[in-house]
């Protein structure tokens, strides 16, 4: 009696091995994974590619389903399915920007969101300060009263009232 | 009827909508197919397959479009760009669902078969296959896929395929002679 054992048969070899890899591909993109499918990567990508799919179950049934679905004739869709796509995007014009004034048109992007508030709040405030500024006559008129206010006649306190009784005096006496 | 590769992408991406409405009657059989065939195991109702397609396609014009917007027509094509993307849109709208169920004559047996924890199998020493090789024999042997299939999921002829696999199980049997069972 034979002792030597008949050799594996091919799958009964391929199942006594461990084939993972110590090492998990990285994870494919779906535009790879499309370009792999078609055929159009080079070789080096492809193997990556290649090493991922046999790797990972799930993308191996993924690209199976895919490359027989891609290679026959597809029966139509329920209307239904159709539509209620279509329904997604309205009809009407295409979206477009908002319309920025002659003046946003004039900065570039960074006028839009916080950006818009903080610039808006920073020249409001700019305004408010020169305008008050003015009103109060100015650096140069500041600076004037300051030189000459040592020159100027000092003022001298009044009793409380008196300034008041004379205007009045003044404004109903005949003499004007 | 528009066909995909007819579509205007700016015109898409731009949210045209009656460019929408002819990509949408252009990639709605392919977005079914792929669709039904990822959910085939799940049993779901007309309706649940009619959500998960509609799930594709907002998808793709969610957030201006920004999906689409990533397709590179100097890649790959729309049609299988949009195979792709279906069927993880597909699976992923049953991640959020249910675990799948799978009628057991449609499991291939190598996934039903019961593991003897005490083998200890040998291991492929890296480099020794080709990804493709390694990938050729888990299609055939794993997945028990004919060689029509393969070939066809590979773009190559059926005889690159038997002459890969051959040379494959060459190299296996001489690296492990003394070893293999």
């Amino acid at each position: 009696m034979s002792t030597q054992r008949n050799p594996p048969s091919d799958r009964e070899l391929w199942h006594s091995l461990a084939v993972e890899p110590s090492v998990r591909p990285p994870a494919v993109s779906d535009m790879d994974f499309a370009a792999w499918l078609e055929g159009r990567l080079p070789e080096a990508a492809a193997a990556r590619v290649e090493a991922a799919v046999a790797s990972d179950p799930a993308l191996r049934q993924a690209a199976l389903e895919l490359a027989d679905i891609l290679g026959m004739p597809l029966p139509a869709a329920p209307p239904r399915m159709a539509v209620r796509a279509q329904a997604l995007v309205g009809a009407g014009t295409p979206r477009q920007a908002p319309r920025k004034s002659w003046v946003t048109a004039l900065f570039p992007a960074f006028w839009e969101g916080f950006a818009l508030q903080r610039g808006a709040i920073a020249g409001a405030a700019v305004v408010v300060a020169a305008v008050g500024f003015m009103l109060g006559g100015g650096l140069g008129e500041t600076y004037v009263e300051g030189k000459y206010a040592s020159t100027r006649a000092p003022i001298v306190a009044k009793p409380f009232g008196r300034d008041t009784i004379n205007d009045l005096n003044d404004l109903f006496s005949d003499n004007t | 009827m528009t066909e995909l590769s007819q579509i205007d992408l700016q015109s898409l991406a731009a949210g045209h909508k009656r460019t929408w409405d002819a990509f949408v009657a252009a990639a709605s059989p392919l977005i079914n197919a792929v669709v039904r065939r990822a959910l085939a195991s799940y049993r779901l109702s007309e309706d649940d397959v009619l959500d998960a397609a509609q799930d594709v396609f907002v998808r793709l014009c969610a957030k201006d479009f920004r999906l689409l917007k990533t397709y590179d027509p100097a890649r790959a094509g729309l049609s299988t760009w949009l195979a792709v993307v279906s069927r993880s849109a597909a699976v992923d709208f049953m991640r959020r669902r249910r675990q799948p169920t799978s009628p057991i004559d449609d499991v291939p047996e190598a996934a039903l078969a019961v593991e003897d924890r005490h083998v200890e199998k040998l291991k492929i020493p890296e480099g020794l296959l080709t990804e493709r090789q390694t990938l050729i024999l888990k299609c055939l042997y794993d997945e028990e896929r004919d060689v029509a299939e393969v070939a066809n999921l590979l773009k190559i002829d059926a005889q690159t395929v038997r002459s890969t696999h051959h040379k494959a199980l060459l190299r296996l049997r001489e690296h492990f002679k003394d070893e293999a069972p």
